[in-house]
């Protein structure tokens, strides 16, 4: 009989036990699902839950008419694990032949998109085989990313970054400067405005799977803050303008380098600022340190010649002297203790005007003795050399207006007409616009303001004015500046031509021509200074040099700015033919 | 001794059944819980093995494809399997004995090795793992000696150790593998047998004793056996090497709660957790379902383990013993099974190399699974027209007999 065999609570027996088997299981995962889930979901967040930085858009920099002039734009940068990659590789070249294949063709394929070598990929790779990042190539177009990406090599990912893009290109970059790969300023107003333009990183809460891809994004913890849009004073019309003749000039005179910097004659406002030499921002393989330098704020000079129209103004704050006051500058030459100061000529006797006209280091000397080293320094001091003018501008010259306790007579010649001292191109054209706004200095500003100044006080409005006027009468026939001229308008301004200074001081054949002018000169508009560096050729004076450029600039500049001409005989006469047809007509 | 507890249970069920078990009918609910674990693994190991697909094979289908077209194959061989009589099974012991040893030492000649053990065989496109088949095919073997023998198992030493020994030399064939899982499932299926086939109890200790010392001798002989058992007592302390797959297996169990995050919304299966898709579909089941999914599944196998050891019982009392303890064996086997799979995935046992019948991914194991329950439809069947031809035939003699026989019984 069967019922002999297995008996009933045996059978139950084994149920049972079964049962309590499954009683056991139910109660683990009570224990883990319920019991212990916060335990668990804290490790498993642990593994999973990773937060991410969301860039920050970098702000945008623009000329004055909203123009671009730094763009950040979206792209694709392509890193890899290359840790993962070899674990990949093996493991299809154990099991799948066919695969092993795919892959390595895959990295062929991925290393001409690169434009690299296979082998030199594969090198990299294999060197880098512990890691678990490296970046393969920043910054690709999105295009050749989705290329890349479609290859599907193993452990290549995709991520989005921006790339700082300059369209103006080598014409404004040395005011602007540049980011580095991580876009962050490096030089130029990128640097000094770095924490407005770049805004603060975001960051998200993701939740990552096991190969490192987001599976899905958790929460966003603070939201990425784009950095704020800046707006330059430049006009990039004239700054094009500016930089197209100062290249022009350079090349032609073979000149060492060169700066332009104009400001508005009302406002302070830099509205073109160009250097030589330059260098492409977008793409800075081949750059050497020299072009890097925004040399019209960094580098200084002595001014020279240009000098002699202050040392005048303080002559005629004075009172003691006007535009008209005689002095005579024979023989030609002024002995102060061993040195001998000179003029191109004997000028004989000449009013003060002819002395800026002329540029009569004797009459300057003369007179900037007779009014104390004190009175001389005084002004230059309020017209700010030797102290920084304040654009913000990383690695901004300060000068050197010396102050001795006891002037020798020596040292106010000489700075009378510009030696022994030292300035930027930038202070120079601030002086300038002092005598341009009629003795209100306005600061020079890069950035735009929403208000301007009231200004500075600087000198007497006449003296100004009086001072425009020998400006004009440099520029005029019989001046040195006579190739400043510009058609239709009058100009004013003070060539320079100083010996560049070298290892052992003066160096005799090593100029600097310089000219800063005023236009127009009876209502300015602008303010402008040029510096040629070391033009080598028979052509070395300011007069011939930087004048000329001066000239075109302005030209142009009148033009673009809509500045009234103060005399059109051309437009005079085409206006007397319409009227005559217009009178036909009627009849 | 007994001598009367037999047909007390054999009146009461008849008495009970006699109207709905009919020989037209069949066990609702087995099949119900078969096809409800098939259809989850379906379902889970899709939604698991998507992500390592597209990975490693660069077909997210991939799994999917491979394991409908077992499951087809699975579902062909049951309904072929259900039409086999239980008799040729009986009559088969010797060939299923030597099919069964002979496709283990196969394995270990020919087969191919896959992380340090050799479990397969290729077989064109399919790899066959002789374990899976070596299961049902020694169960059967085992069930028909006890039926033959049982009166020299009972009572000789000789005859209780000589069907030991045969599963003795199958074990050490898988332990050479190494396959330790299956080892245990089938030594603790062929134990279950042995004792509900009547074996003497003192017999039946001594052998518990001597299993319970070779698997300690085991463990201590191979050191990653030893490794992997101190690792999942605390698998957080080396959680990084031999505790990642526990430790990221739980995690999975924790993340469920009480609902699940969701049908696919698993985030262990997207390559932290090894074997997503085979051996721990059960933890993705944890994390899509929750507890309440989980538990479900737990509810199905008791089911579908009960149903199994109830078809056995309704064979036994037809009087069909080798039905009887071939559906005990089989019971026993995917219930153990199944247990272990759970109990590993929740961190209760070591980890090992065993699948959860039904519903994991793998060719071998879901086909042998799906002919293990067209077995057991089988046995319902037989065991029901048995009945039915029994009754049959005590309603044509006399009726009145029956109910007196069957009156204090019930009663009394």
């Amino acid at each position: 009989m069967l019922s002999q065999i297995i008996v009933q609570w045996r059978l139950w027996f084994v149920v049972a036990f079964l049962f309590c088997a499954s009683v056991l299981l139910g109660a683990r995962l009570l224990q883990l699902q319920v019991m212990q889930k916060d335990f668990l979901n804290e490790q498993g967040d642990a593994r999973t839950v990773r937060y991410e930085d969301i860039r920050a858009h970098r702000g945008m920099i623009t000329d004055r008419n909203g123009e671009p002039l730094a763009v950040s734009t979206a792209v694709e940068t392509v890193w890899m694990n290359p840790k993962l990659y070899w674990k990949k590789l093996k493991a299809a070249a154990d099991e799948n032949p066919e695969n092993y294949q795919l892959i390595r063709l895959a990295t062929q394929k991925l290393a001409q998109a690169l434009d690299v070598s296979e082998q030199s990929l594969l090198t990299r790779l294999r060197e880098n085989e512990t890691k678990g990042f490296i970046y393969l190539k920043r910054k690709l177009q999105p295009a050749i990313a989705q290329q890349v990406k479609d290859l599907k090599v193993p452990g290549v990912f995709n991520r989005r970054e921006y790339m700082r893009y300059y369209p103006a290109g080598e014409v404004a970059t040395h005011v602007l400067g540049f980011v580095n790969i991580d876009e962050k300023g490096q030089e130029g107003v990128e640097l000094a405005y770095d924490e407005w333009l770049q805004g603060t990183p975001g960051q998200k809460k993701v939740l990552k799977d096991g190969s490192d891809n987001i599976i899905k994004d958790l929460a966003l913890v603070r939201e990425a803050e784009p950095g704020k849009n800046l707006k330059l004073t430049l006009d990039m019309r004239l700054q094009y303008l500016a930089y197209r003749e100062l290249k022009a000039v350079v090349t032609a005179h073979q000149a060492k380098a060169g700066s332009v910097v104009m400001l508005d004659a009302k406002t302070g406002d830099i509205l073109a600022m160009v250097n030589q030499p330059s260098y492409n921002p977008n793409n800075r393989k081949n750059i050497n340190t020299a072009s890097l330098r925004n040399r019209a704020v960094t580098d200084l000079f002595e001014p020279g010649s240009t000098m002699k129209p202050l040392t005048v103004a303080a002559a005629l704050e004075t009172g003691r002297y006007s535009p008209g006051t005689s002095i005579n500058t024979s023989p030609g030459y002024l002995r102060i203790g061993r040195k001998n100061i000179r003029d191109h000529h004997d000028y004989g006797v000449i009013d003060v005007s002819s002395i800026v006209a002329k540029s009569s280091n004797v009459g300057t000397s003369k007179i900037a003795l007779d009014i104390t080293g004190d009175a001389l320094w005084d002004m230059y001091y309020r017209l700010g050399f030797g102290q920084m003018v304040g654009i913000g501008f990383p690695g901004e010259g300060v000068g050197v207006l010396p102050h001795p306790v006891k002037w020798k007579p020596l040292q106010v010649a000489t700075m009378s007409y510009g030696y022994g001292l030292n300035l930027t191109a930038l202070q120079l054209a601030q002086s300038y616009q002092v005598l341009a706004n009629d003795g209100i200095k306005k600061q020079a500003a890069l950035v735009l303001r929403d208000t301007i100044p009231e200004g500075d006080f600087i000198m007497p409005a006449h003296v100004a004015r009086d001072v425009r006027t020998m400006l004009g009468k440099v520029v005029a026939k019989g001046g040195t500046g006579t190739r400043a001229q510009v058609e239709a308008y009058d100009v004013g301004g003070k060539t320079g031509t100083v010996h560049s200074v070298g290892a052992s001081g003066y160096e005799d054949s090593s100029y600097k021509a310089l000219f800063a002018g005023i236009a127009p000169v009876e209502n300015p508009a602008v303010v402008m200074v040029v510096v040629i560096v070391g033009p080598s050729g028979d052509e070395y004076y300011g007069g011939e040099v930087a004048a000329p450029v001066f000239s075109r600039v302005i030209s142009g500049t009148m033009r673009l700015l809509n500045v009234k001409p103060d005399h059109m005989p051309a437009m005079a006469e085409s206006e007397k033919r319409l009227q005559e047809i217009l009178d036909n007509h009627k009849s | 001794m007994n001598a009367n507890s037999a047909p007390l249970m054999h009146s009461t069920t008849t008495g009970k059944n006699a109207a709905s078990e009919n020989a037209a009918g069949f066990d609702w609910w087995l099949l119900l819980s078969a096809g409800a674990l098939l259809y989850i693994g379906m379902m889970m190991i899709t939604s698991a093995s998507t992500q390592v697909g597209e990975v490693k094979l660069d077909n997210p289908f991939y799994y999917f494809s491979r394991h409908a077209v077992f499951m087809v194959l699975g579902l062909v061989a049951a309904v072929i399997v259900s039409r086999v009589k239980i008799s040729w099974w009986f009559d088969s012991g010797w060939f299923l004995l030597f099919t069964s040893l002979a496709l283990l030492i196969a394995v270990l000649v020919v087969g191919r090795e896959v992380n340090g053990s050799t479990r397969w065989i290729r077989l064109g496109p399919v790899n066959i793992q002789p374990s899976e088949i070596a299961k049902i095919f020694l169960i059967g073997y085992l069930a028909g000696y006890l039926v033959r023998r049982q009166d020299e198992v009972r009572d000789s030493w000789w005859g209780f150790f000589k069907p030991i020994a045969v599963m003795f030399i199958a074990a050490i064939l898988l332990l050479i593998e190494p396959d330790f899982g299956a080892t245990v499932v089938i030594v603790a299926a062929s134990l279950g047998m042995i004792f509900l086939s009547g074996a003497k109890l003192g017999k039946f200790l001594v052998l518990i004793l001597v299993c319970l010392a070779l698997g300690t001798l085991l463990i201590i002989w191979k050191p990653y056996r030893l490794k992997r058992l101190i690792a999942y007592t605390d698998p957080w302390a080396d959680q990084f090497d031999t505790g990642y797959q526990l430790t990221q297996s739980l995690i999975a169990f924790g993340r469920g709660e009480w609902t699940g995050l969701g049908l696919g919304q698993s985030i262990q299966k997207l390559m932290f957790l090894p074997e997503a898709h085979t051996d721990f579909v059960y933890a993705i089941i944890a994390e899509e379902f929750g507890f309440i999914g989980a538990a479900s599944v737990v509810v199905l196998f008791s089911v579908l383990v009960f149903r199994g050891m109830r078809i056995g019982a309704n064979a036994e009392k037809a009087g069909q013993l080798y039905s009887a303890l071939f559906a005990y064996g089989i019971s026993l086997l995917i219930g153990i099974q199944a247990f272990i799979n759970i109990g590993v995935n929740t961190g209760l046992l070591p980890t090992k190399g065993l699948t959860l019948p039904l519903v994991s991914y793998g060719g071998s194991s879901l086909v042998m699974s799906c002919i293990a329950i067209g077995i057991l439809y089988r046995i319902d069947k037989e065991s029901r027209w048995a009945k039915a031809a029994e009754s049959a035939d005590e309603s044509r003699q006399t009726k009145s007999k029956y109910k007196r026989t069957a009156g204090p019984a019930i009663y009394g």
